[in-house]
């Protein structure tokens, strides 16, 4: 309490990129000692101010200010000397390297005499400990990075930031791998380096951890400032209506009617290490949902039924017939369709164009005995732009430019393609922002009226709550309840989901 | 920028087509001889024998992979022939010459191929990467040759098998029909197949694509058997140059190919690449190479321009992806 706060002002920011203005003459100012949330859809110019103040990238005008003194950023390095420290949605530790070099990278304590040039071990793996532990994480430091899991890794990336001692702290979707628990563990460190008067900018797709975590809310929208209010007056009214202007909220629809036809039966099926003994069946056109922890299986046990990581024992039985998954080759023939959780490194190409992503799993529809031709192809894409709403300025563009919204899109409309009877959908909104997510779930409710199943693994709750017709909730590799959403609240999913193995 | 756009794309996307141009009238004002027909065809029938693997070498490395064994495959597959040649029409059995000759070349492009798609089981079953096992073939098939020919040039073939290597037809060299042909064969394989796009897709991403229902082992072992096929191809056209099965033939041949290849904007990440590009890339060299030549630069300046140059064409490359992406 005793140290002054910090501030940060931006004047007149603007950056140009050939054709476009991604952040418009944009003035803000932050205080220290308070968590600045800073939302806006995916393109609003979040990331570029992050990155100008960051010093990733240099503003095309406009100057940066740090406890009222004009700072100039050439680099990223300038910026950490500055204290300005951003933990970025993209993971970038070293996967060889241990959790604590992670945390040091660049600045690992050296042994006195021969010139500073040896490493002390001892002290490296104590301050990272130290780190850890002021964070209230327990993780062995010794452990190599890849070992770890998407949410511990984003841990030690801010274990790795907090290890800067910042000024100023940006945080971009710290959250969108982290579970329940360790948010809330997250929150209360955020809380710490408040009451020492760091700057803390927060950038959320998840409206409702706002009122949780954040003291002022901050919108862009179109590279411009939309304003800032204090947190009281941040109804989700008024956050849609900073974030979008004028947007239709769609509700769940009326005739989305249970539908009782069994289309596959998930029989015992075991994959060690990941879950075990786990039967239950999907009905045609169903949204089946899977609540779980991060770790409990969920993510696994689509890979398995997908051929992708291949199950153990247990069968699948669709129409009579009985499968054991072996490769995602096999299970696209029998009508299944996975769009995977990290859709960026696994749903897609990125160096391809949208429209060859589009037709990679269909490659077969296209093509007149393994020719490809020309006009069903742009058929089965033009279709998708159609029936998806995909906002593509150029087909032939790497699929890399599009939004997340746009990719995941572009994730659902490849497996569209090849007339699926069943989809496994993996964290289908993560990242992408709350009117993609709107258009996701319209776009799987219309999936369930062609009669197409999907089962859904979504970390956000309350949105399986919005879109199943049931919903599985798996906890440590087995499947503990079976449930109807309409039986339950928010709050007792998250203790389903949480409660500790009796 | 206020060029024209279409201008400025031709630019970007082919400035290794204009240098070859610019390159060709240097030629064609300096070099006496260089621009007559019998050079320029000369000059296509010394690129044809390397440039057919360069082409599979483009699928493999866009793939995502790379075959170090091709100039050893060449000089097996030459020896291969020209010993089998031998033995059907001498000492095993003796068959006519002709149906020796054609039993041997079936006998190569078939072993040909295997070796390629062992190196590609190799990678895809046991994650062997291609850059080993194909390290081991280059070693392993040079020794071969060695072996079956007793380190001596084997000589079985009458005087028309001279016509694969050395011959003309309609007054062009016929190994660069073959040439032209396997450039045409590989660019439809590319562009136009449901196989070509799989083999995009795989080097761009293997994990995307397998989740993409895509069977990325019979890619890998596909593209590796095509290209080892293809090396297999260049060996007979060699053996039938020179008339004889040399197990010395071909000595570092794997480096000119994968230069020419990425002179022709193939990036050896994987995923991005065109067999057009290739063939200008193999051309370019070709006919660098010619033009010092009648220039008379010594050979040792001619290797050093060679190297300067595939460091230029990979910086040019990445410039203009750069600003691509800007």
């Amino acid at each position: 309490m005793s140290t002054p706060a910090h501030s940060l002002q931006t004047h007149s920011l603007r950056k140009e990129y050939p054709g476009t203005v991604a952040l418009n003459d944009v003035s803000v100012s932050f205080i220290g000692g308070k968590i600045h949330a800073l939302i806006g859809k995916n393109g609003a110019g979040k990331s570029t101010l992050v990155k100008i103040i960051a010093g990733a990238t240099r503003p095309t005008r406009g100057s940066i200010l740090v406890d009222g003194l004009e700072v100039s950023l050439p680099s990223p390095r300038h910026a950490l000397e500055r204290g300005i420290v951003a933990v970025h949605q993209e993971l970038s530790l070293v996967p060889e390297l241990t959790v604590a070099e992670n945390i040091l990278l660049g600045r690992l304590p050296k042994m006195r005499g021969l010139g500073n040039s040896i490493i002390d071990w001892r002290s490296v793996f104590a301050r990272a400990e130290q780190i850890l532990a002021d964070l209230g994480i327990q993780l062995d430091v010794r452990e190599k990075a890849s070992s770890l899991g998407i949410a511990q890794q984003q841990v030690v990336e801010i274990a790795k930031a907090m290890s800067y001692e910042p000024s100023i702290l940006i945080l971009d979707e710290p959250t969108s791998a982290l579970a329940q628990h360790e948010t809330e563990r997250l929150f209360d460190v955020l809380k710490k380096l408040k009451m020492r008067g760091v700057v803390l900018l927060y950038i959320t797709h998840r409206l409702q951890e706002l009122r949780e975590i954040a003291d002022t809310v901050t919108a862009l929208r179109n590279g411009a400032l939309v304003g800032t209010i204090g947190i009281d007056q941040a109804t989700p009214a008024a956050i849609v209506q900073m974030m979008f202007g004028e947007v239709v909220q769609r509700s769940r629809p009326a005739d989305l009617i249970a539908p009782t036809e069994p289309f596959i039966e998930v029989r015992s099926l075991c994959r060690s290490g990941a879950f075990r003994d786990v039967s239950f069946t999907v009905n045609k056109g169903e949204v089946l949902g899977i609540a779980g922890l991060l770790g409990s299986g969920r993510t696994e046990l689509l890979r398995a039924m997908f051929g992708a990581d291949p199950p153990d024992s247990g069968e699948l039985i669709i129409a009579g017939q009985h499968i054991r998954p072996t490769s995602p080759e096999q299970m696209k023939e029998l009508g299944v369709a996975m769009t995977p959780e990290n859709r960026k490194d696994q749903g897609l190409v990125q160096l391809l164009s949208t429209r060859i992503n589009l037709c990679m799993s269909s490659l077969n529809q296209i093509a007149y005995h393994g020719f490809l031709t020309h006009a069903r192809e742009e058929r089965l894409v033009e279709r998708n732009v159609q029936e998806l709403d995909i906002n593509v300025a150029r087909m032939d563009a790497p699929v890399a430019f599009l939004s997340g919204g746009n990719q995941q899109k572009v994730v659902i409309g490849k497996w569209l393609n090849t007339n699926p009877r069943l989809v496994l959908l993996d964290e289908p909104t993560r990242g992408i922002d709350v009117q993609a997510k709107q258009q996701m779930f319209q776009i799987i409710w219309d999936m369930s009226k062609r009669g197409i199943s999907c089962l859904v693994v979504s970390s956000e709750l309350e949105e399986l709550l919005d879109i199943c017709h049931r919903i599985l909730i798996m906890r440590s590799g087995r499947i503990v309840s079976d449930v109807r959403p309409s039986e339950l609240s928010l709050e007792n999913l998250f203790a389903a989901c949480m409660k500790e193995e009796v | 920028m206020n060029t024209n756009p279409k201008i400025q794309s031709l630019f970007t996307n082919g400035i290794l087509e204009i240098i070859l141009v610019l390159l060709c009238v240097v030629l064609a004002v300096t070099a006496s001889g260089f621009l007559t027909a019998e050079n320029l065809l000369n000059v296509l029938r010394n690129v044809s024998m390397q440039g057919v693997i360069a082409f599979g070498m483009t699928m493999v490395i866009i793939s995502g992979e790379i075959d170090l064994s091709v100039g050893s495959a060449v000089a097996f597959s030459a020896c291969l022939t020209a010993f089998l040649t031998q033995k059907l029409s001498t000492e095993w059995v003796s068959l006519p010459i002709m149906l020796a000759i054609t039993i041997a070349i079936v006998f190569a492009l078939i072993i040909g191929f295997f070796l390629g798609v062992f190196t590609g089981f190799m990678r895809t079953r046991y994650q062997v990467p291609s850059f080993i096992t194909t390290l081991a073939l280059m070693t392993g098939l040079s020794g071969a040759a060695e072996l079956i020919t007793n380190g001596f040039p084997l000589t079985p073939f009458p005087n028309w098998y001279n016509f694969i290597g050395g011959g003309y037809l309609a007054g062009i060299p016929f190994p660069a029909l073959l040439f032209l042909l396997t450039f045409v064969v590989l660019q439809f394989l590319m562009n136009y197949t449901t196989f070509g796009r799989s083999v995009y897709a795989v080097g761009g991403n293997a994990e995307a694509a397998r989740l993409s229902g895509i069977n990325v082992s019979r890619v890998k072992m596909m593209v590796l058997g095509i290209t080892a096929f293809l090396a297999a191809l260049s060996g007979i056209m060699v053996s039938s140059e020179i008339m004889s099965g040399t197990a010395t033939t071909a000595k570092g041949w794997e480096l000119d190919v994968i230069a020419a290849v990425i002179i022709g904007g193939t990036s050896l990440m994987g995923g991005v690449g065109r067999i057009w590009g290739t063939m200008v890339g193999v051309v370019f060299l070709g006919i660098l190479m010619n033009g010092m030549t009648l220039l008379n630069v010594s050979e040792y300046w001619q290797h050093v321009v060679r190297g300067a140059i595939i460091l230029v064409a990979v910086l040019l490359n990445l410039l203009q992806k750069e600003k691509r992406q800007r």
